[in-house]
């Protein structure tokens, strides 16, 4: 099928917003893919970084929100420190996950470690991971 | 002299090995760590968005502390701290409206007097007057490493070590000014100064898999490995840390990335600070080596534990 | 001598003529409202609009006014008077008024173009012109000052575009200096393989020009020399030129060799980028101009007989001569083209790309001599660590370009070609070898260029990967490359043999100091600034500077020939004139009001003003003071007063501007 590309506010609404939060101009990347080419979890993901960006400029906002990549970050910035225009592409995705559904379930919560492990895992392991991928 | 020291949540409850042994090395520097009243988790994560500036309560309310207490240097070697005690004090003191807003924020908190239990409010605004550094910087910067060199005791007569700084101490560049993002030596230097050979290798800056070792094991083991692999081929008999959980990630993992990448055949992970207490002489107990998964013995028993100079 | 003083003896009768500028004016200023408001504003004899003053009906609308109104001052509020000043000037002339009695009103790009409100901008606007008028009742007629012209050109660089720039001036009958700061003449281009898109030879397509030009017999070639200073101005030259040093006199040198067997010392040699080695006394390359041997002093054991000596007794010529110093050479010159050339960045600037650590990640310009018949290798491709022939070769464009977080924002412009030819002819070299070349963009918009990029694709089956690398490592034996295939949306690792970093072109860094001295204009990368992007791109600000080449910025081979030979033609055209024209709004001394202070000397960039000793005043050599003011300003009894810009003329404009 083909996508249909939006116009008008709905679109600009949901590019604004990402602007908004992360503080990046995303339209200031021009898809060189440095970012993916270095990301140590790239071949995780279902949507490269490149593509996450391309896909909040075509407005695509859907597409965005479902992609697995938002719960593939480890926030390493190696992606910030080789764009060559500057653009932190971890705020991006921090950004993308702070406007997905509150009510909506956790990607990775407190139930899903166990008592034992809890004992073993340095505390910042779990205070880093709930920030990140907890409501 | 006294020095503020912000130890953060893991060295108080798993990683003691690495506070202990940062505390026995700073003594033997004639240097007192002192924690700030108080202190409270820095929350780990820096806040990535604009609005979540709730998130930079907590370390803001630690290092006013540190300037209520007198102190104008903070030092942390947990990276994840360091990443969070530096990146909010650097937006404390660029972004006028952040600092407003995080200020108005913590300007009621409740302070006890401890002699006269007397409880008052209304803290004079922060505004970023304290220096964060990573105790290396402060080693490399304020101490020096030629006079660490003298006062060193032990050596480690050119161990080949390799530095692992990982993602935070080094990006983003701009506000953790540490060194260069692609070609760091602070870390390298330190261990020569120590008396170890650092061995170049080019996976020192990549992830360990930080926080997706719970989420995502697998890929966190396979990113652990490719660290503990690089650094093997390239000679080296240890591999030295800063950061809890990379040493979680490579040292706990181990057993795990052996069993899954059998051309791996283990590797020590040691804290730079307790290379540091041994080349200045602390007693191996007070290493805190029983934390390790890998044992890390060999490294301070393949050289000679008499002492080359009194 | 000194102007009088403002002549308010006589009440002039003033004309405005206010421009809409199509709508560009008009759209944000009330260009009617203006023209009536200053109808009964003191001196105004009349006041009009129009919709393109600039227009010939316009013009003709002006001249005939002077006339009909027996005008003696025009106030023509427009755009900057940088665009039509001297339009208007000549519409003056034509009149019968003198030209410097046209005064310029810029209501275009210091009011309607930055604002949007227009009743505040038609307030402006009458500011401003009120303020001329005011300037303008107290302007005097001036005649320009008149200049003999030298016309003998000096070219500075002797890489293709100063070659060029060089025969071109000399072809059209003029003496030309040729200042080359190395021993031999051929720059950069001299060093290529293959040139794109045809694959000729660099060197074969070069050395005939290098022979012709070092033939000419009006071109003065002086190889190892380096401008020191530049005095004087358009037309009037003075140039100071260090003659450095070659201890080989080159008149006796008859090439033997001998010299170079036996000298001890061993150079990394600069033109093979490093990849093999020279003795420190060497001939730069086979086919060098002037063909005679160097002495580089820097690396020589001491020019000493007793420390070493070997070449001198070897020399059956006697042409060595450990005494030779430093000389200057004082020439006069009247245009001056700066043909400086580029650099490439230096690899270690990347640190992610490990081009400091590993020997075989190499940047173009070494790619280029690894390719040349001449260069280390005799033109097999071999690696520089161990010399095995690279079985793959990733090569890496925009490596430094195009980022404008840490490195130059600008594409470099040639790189995606050069990276084209480099695959193809690896490809062609070591038929068994894979060519990868990981892009951005493929910017391939010259003349058969795209034809030639597709060649390399279709022919020669070069994988052109879409996307940035983001680091190169060392393995074992192997280069691991990291990038991204943004086409596919894969992450990808290629292993090679070797490595090759299109890397960025960057200003040259040699020569800084010299275009320091030479005040002319750059941009903020530090090439060269043009006068103007569109209409005068050889110009430089500067009068009597022209640019050739990629001193200028990034450019091919083709472009800079061009671009060296219209700088040529622009020589020419001032060469043609019989005398120059210097503004005669120039800032004189009255004599009776200087103390002698020297405050303006200190403040004169260009040198026009001295102390008389014997009179103990200052004086001022009208054909170099350039207007600029800053000893007007500086000067503290008024005796600097510059002509139709008096202190007294400013005040009135401020006193115009500021009375509501």
């Amino acid at each position: 099928m083909r996508v249909k590309l939006k116009a008008g506010r709905d679109k600009r609404k949901f590019i604004e917003r990402i602007e908004e939060l992360s503080g990046e101009n995303v339209f200031a990347c021009y898809q060189c893919g440095r970012c993916s080419a270095g990301c140590p979890m790239a071949s995780e993901m279902d949507l490269l970084p490149n593509q996450i960006i391309r896909l909040v400029q075509m407005g695509l906002e859907e597409e965005v929100l479902r992609s697995k990549t938002l719960f593939l970050c480890a926030s390493c910035f190696t992606c910030e420190s080789r764009c060559p225009k500057g653009i932190d592409m971890a705020r991006v995705m921090e950004a993308v996950r702070h406007i997905l559904d509150p009510k909506g379930k956790d990607a990775f919560g407190p139930g899903e470690i166990s008592p034992e492990l809890a004992k073993e895992l340095p505390q910042q392991v779990m205070v880093s991971i709930f920030r990140k991928f907890a409501k | 002299m006294k020095l503020h020291y912000y130890p953060g949540c893991t060295l108080k409850q798993k990683t003691t090995a690495l506070d202990i042994s940062t505390r026995e090395a700073m003594r033997r520097l004639d240097i007192e760590l002192v924690e700030p009243e108080g202190w409270t988790c820095c929350g780990a994560e820096y806040p990535l968005t604009e609005e979540k500036i709730v998130g930079l309560a907590a370390p803001i309310r630690t290092l006013r502390q540190v300037r209520e207490e007198g102190g104008d240097v903070v030092v942390t070697t947990c990276s994840f701290c360091y990443s969070v005690l530096k990146r909010a004090n650097k937006a404390i003191q660029d972004d006028p409206l952040k600092r407003k807003r995080v200020n108005a924020y913590l300007r009621d908190d409740i302070q006890i007097d401890p002699l006269t239990k007397e409880r008052t409010t209304g803290f004079a605004d922060y505004n970023g007057e304290v220096k964060v550094l990573h105790l290396l910087e402060y080693l490399r910067d304020t101490v020096g490493y030629p006079r660490i060199r003298e006062r060193i005791t032990r050596d480690f007569r050119g161990l080949p070590v390799a530095a692992y700084y990982g993602c935070r101490l080094l990006r983003p560049q701009k506000e953790m000014a540490f060194d260069e993002p692609d070609s760091p030596h602070i870390f390298e230097d330190f261990l020569e100064a120590v008396g170890c050979a650092a061995v170049d290798y080019p996976f020192k800056q990549e992830c360990c898999g930080s926080y997706l070792s719970v989420s995502l094991p697998d890929a966190a083991t396979e990113a652990s490995y490719r660290v503990l692999r690089s650094a093997k081929m390239s000679g080296a008999k240890a591999i030295t840390v800063t950061c809890p959980l990379c040493f979680y990630n490579l040292d706990h993992r181990q057993e795990v990335i052996k069993a899954a990448y059998l051309d791996f055949s283990g590797l020590p992970v040691l804290f730079f600070s307790q290379i540091l207490a041994w080349a200045l002489g602390v007693d191996k107990k007070l290493l805190g080596l029983g934390e390790h998964t890998v044992p890390a013995d060999s490294v301070f028993s393949e050289t000679p534990a008499t002492e080359v100079r009194s | 001598m000194t102007a009088p003083l403002s002549a308010k003896n006589k009440e002039k009768r003033i004309g405005l003529f206010v421009c809409h500028c199509g709508v560009n004016i008009s759209s944000v200023v009330d260009v009617e409202k203006v023209a009536q408001v200053l109808k009964d504003y003191p001196g105004v004899t009349i006041s009009t609009d129009y919709v393109y003053m600039c227009s010939d009906p316009g013009q003709q609308m002006i001249i005939d006014t002077i006339k009909e109104k027996h005008l003696d001052g025009i106030i023509i509020a427009a755009c900057s008077p940088t665009l039509h000043e001297k339009t208007f000037q000549e519409a003056a002339r034509l009149a019968g008024l003198n030209p410097y009695q046209i005064e310029i009103a810029n209501i275009r790009e210091g009011d309607s173009w930055v604002h949007t409100d227009k009743e505040k901008a038609t307030k402006k606007a009458i500011k401003i012109v009120k303020s001329h008028v005011a300037k303008a009742r107290q302007n005097e007629n001036l005649d320009p000052i008149k200049v003999d012209v030298n016309r003998r050109a000096l070219v500075i660089g002797g890489g293709v575009s100063g070659l060029q720039a060089a025969m071109d001036i000399a072809d059209h009958g003029y003496e030309v200096l040729l200042v080359e700061k190395n021993p031999s003449i051929g720059g950069k281009m001299i060093q290529l393989s293959e040139t794109f898109p045809t694959l000729d030879c660099s060197q074969c397509i070069l050395t005939p020009k290098m022979v012709e030009v070092s033939r000419h017999p009006r071109i003065k070639l002086l190889t190892y020399h380096e401008v020191e200073s530049v005095s004087g101005f358009v037309g009037n030259f003075k140039v100071r030129i260090k003659k450095k040093p070659r201890y080989v006199d080159e008149k006796l040198c008859n090439l033997c060799g001998e010299c170079e067997k036996v000298c001890p010392q061993v150079v990394p040699d600069e033109f093979n980028q490093g990849l093999s080695f020279r003795k420190a006394i060497y001939m730069p390359f086979p086919q060098a101009i002037p063909g005679t041997f160097t002495l580089d002093a820097e690396h020589c054991l001491g020019l000493n007989p007793v420390r070493c000596g070997k070449c001198k007794d070897v020399c059956d010529k006697k042409a060595i001569d450990y005494d030779m110093k430093e000389t200057i050479v004082e020439e006069e010159v009247g245009a001056i083209v700066v043909a400086t050339g580029f650099d490439l960045y230096t690899m270690q600037a990347l640190g992610e790309y490990g081009g400091e650590k590993y020997l075989d990640v190499v940047n173009g310009l070494e790619f280029e001599r690894i390719l040349s018949a001449s260069g280390p290798t005799g033109g097999e491709v071999r690696r520089p660590s161990d010399g095995k022939v690279p079985k793959s070769i990733v090569f890496v464009q925009c490596s430094g370009s195009r980022d404008t977080e840490k490195h130059m924002p600008y594409c470099s412009k040639i790189c995606c070609m050069y990276t084209a030819k480099h695959a193809m002819m690896y490809r062609h070299k070591v038929p068994d070898g894979q060519a990868t070349v990981f892009y951005i963009d493929v910017r391939a918009g010259g003349k058969s260029f795209d034809e030639f990029y597709m060649r390399t694709v279709e022919e020669d089956k070069v994988l052109y990967i879409r996307g940035k690398v983001s680091k190169i490592f060392k393995e074992g034996d192997k280069l691991i490359v990291w990038g991204v295939d943004t086409l596919t949306g894969k992450k990808v690792e290629v292993e090679a043999d070797m490595v090759v970093l299109a890397m960025a072109m960057v200003k040259a860094d040699g020569v800084q100091d010299l275009l320091k001295k030479l005040k002319i204009a750059t941009d903020i990368h530090g090439f060269l600034a043009e006068a103007h992007p569109k209409l005068r791109p050889v110009e430089s600000l500067n009068a009597g500077f022209f640019l050739a080449g990629c001193a200028h910025g990034p450019k091919d081979i083709p472009e800079t020939v061009a671009q060296a030979s219209a700088a040529a033609a622009k020589v020419g055209d001032l060469f043609a004139q019989k005398e120059l024209i210097h503004e005669p709004t120039v800032v004189p001394v009255n004599d009776e009001l200087c103390s002698g202070c020297g405050i303006c000397i200190t403040m004169c960039p260009y040198s026009a003003r001295t102390l008389d000793p014997d009179r103990g005043v200052v004086v001022v050599n009208e054909i170099l003071c350039e207007g600029c003011g800053a000893c007007a300003a500086a000067c503290p009894s008024g005796a600097a007063q510059q002509r139709n810009q008096t202190d007294n003329q400013i005040f009135s404009m401020l006193r115009a501007m500021l009375r509501e």
